[in-house]
């Protein structure tokens, strides 16, 4: 027995690694997996919840980081405890479908519309919303858009629609298919005007290209919802846990951590009352 | 201002995946180069050939698959290693192990017919011979190794597609060089690539210098 194993070790180490990763799968979860979006993960927002939430609760929260229709086709194939995201509409048909159990308000903030320091469509000088989407679809000014069917991304083609625009198809439209950041980035570089959630656009740090030239409308604002996957639709979620973190989010120590957080001095987030 | 604890978890992580998945695939080519390299077998100029066109997947293509197979909606989602370390390991392990086993292939191919001779005369064993294989000219295993190494941590993609970039769990080095140059934190993203373009050079480096006459 001995001297097969010594001269067999190559094999049974691969074997021992086989099993440990088929064996891995039978423990019970001490994690659970959140899907979210862009700007709550890249703000530092969900680190710092997360990590407080560990300490109180010994529960670890991990959180991936994509757009708000990759979090939620992500959740409906069940890879995902919780989702965070910012599209009321499509929330609410996530748990029409029998995906969520329930949608509980967690915070909001407002989107803004950042160009080029020397605003070439002059929208600083707009009267309201439909008078800007008019000039920024003018074909020589560009637009930045994420084209990545998120949060933003579906507030940006609201926008259009709401001032009865077709979504422009010429080259100085430009779509990027990425997360907010980079969308920044791009729009930087370019010379272009992009919609940004305020909590990404706060903490972005290559500012010098541009500038905040709309804010404060009534129909930029921005909220943001959190729902449990459905258990019986996906037998394997951790539902008491994710409940647990929601109300932690929602009504307990996490609610007055989200109005806590700030990043170069301004609050990103704002809880309901 | 900048939190050197998450610069140093970024390389923490690249260098444990890359190393357990290097490690696996090292050990598994061997064992499988020297089982193709020294025998003849049905269709295996057949199987050698395709083993070689797998080293040019695309990284991102062997995430994809990995991504699919292991996602809950796939058949291996049970196993609920999605978005850990362990599934960076597969993926990577994917990427490098077809141009590994096709070097110890090559190797073994070269070298076996040479030492077959020798050992027969001298009434030597199989085991003897794979000893011999084994121990000749260290150089081939070491170069093996630092190609699959080199590979795995300077590959982008792959592992951010089935890790999920999570924060203090999966967020390697190239994955983080992504995010934080997308975020505007160019100081990160040069500290982080600094050190990414080292190791990657001290590697090429030392292939080159160990394999000089």
């Amino acid at each position: 027995m001995v001297s097969f194993l010594a001269h067999n070790m190559t094999i049974l180490r691969i074997f021992s690694f086989l099993i440990i990763l088929f064996t891995t799968s039978l423990n019970a979860r001490d994690y659970i997996i959140v899907q979210s979006t862009t700007s709550t993960v890249n703000t530092g927002l969900l680190d710092t919840l997360s990590q407080q939430f560990f300490l109180e609760t010994g529960i670890e929260v991990r959180t991936i980081a994509v757009g708000t229709g990759t979090a939620i086709a992500n959740a409906k194939k069940g890879d995902g405890d919780i989702l965070i995201v910012h599209s009321k509409s499509d929330e609410l048909k996530f748990i029409e479908e029998g995906f969520g159990v329930k949608r509980f308000d967690l915070m909001y903030n407002d989107f803004i519309i950042v160009g080029p320091r020397n605003d070439p469509a002059d929208i600083g000088n707009a009267n309201d919303l439909t008078d800007i989407m008019k000039k920024l679809s003018d074909p020589s000014y560009k637009f930045v858009s994420r084209d990545d069917n998120s949060g933003t991304h579906k507030k940006e083609i609201s926008l259009w629609k709401n001032s009865l625009l077709q979504i422009p198809q010429d080259k100085s439209y430009i779509k990027t298919g990425s997360n907010m950041a980079n969308a920044i980035n791009i729009a930087g570089e370019m010379q272009a005007y992009v919609l940004t959630d305020r909590g990404t656009w706060i903490s972005f740090r290559n500012k010098k290209y541009l500038k905040i030239l709309y804010e404060k409308d009534k129909e930029l604002f921005n909220p943001y919802g959190i729902i449990a996957v459905n258990p019986n639709k996906f037998s394997h979620v951790e539902y008491d846990k994710s409940m647990k973190f929601i109300d932690w989010l929602v009504k307990g120590r996490g609610k007055t951590l989200i109005d806590e957080f700030t990043l170069n001095g301004e609050q990103l987030f704002f809880t309901y009352d | 201002m900048i939190d050197i604890s998450r610069i140093v978890e970024a390389i923490t992580i690249s260098l444990h995946v890359s190393f357990v998945s290097t490690l696996f695939a090292f050990l598994i080519s061997v064992f499988l180069g020297y089982l193709i390299g020294t025998n003849h077998f049905f269709l295996k100029k057949f199987f050698v050939s395709l083993l070689g066109s797998l080293t040019s997947i695309p990284p991102v293509c062997a995430g994809l698959i990995v991504y699919l197979i292991i996602s809950r909606s796939g058949p291996l989602g049970w196993m609920e290693i999605l978005y850990t370390p362990s599934a960076m390991i597969i993926a990577q392990f994917i990427i490098i192990f077809p141009i590994m086993t096709t070097l110890i292939v090559n190797y073994m191919e070269s070298e076996y017919p040479q030492i077959k001779e020798e050992l027969i005369s001298y009434g030597a064993s199989k085991k003897d011979t794979l000893l011999l294989l084994l121990s000749n000219q260290k150089n081939i295993y070491l170069t093996v190794i630092l190609i699959g190494f080199g590979r795995a941590i300077s590959e982008y993609g792959a592992a951010a597609i089935v890790g999920g970039s999570i924060d203090h769990l999966t967020r390697n080095m190239t994955s983080m060089i992504a995010l934080e140059t997308a975020k505007g934190n160019i100081l990160i993203a040069i500290i982080l690539g600094g050190f990414l373009i080292s190791i990657s050079l001290l590697i090429s480096f030392s292939i080159n210098y160990f394999n000089k006459k």
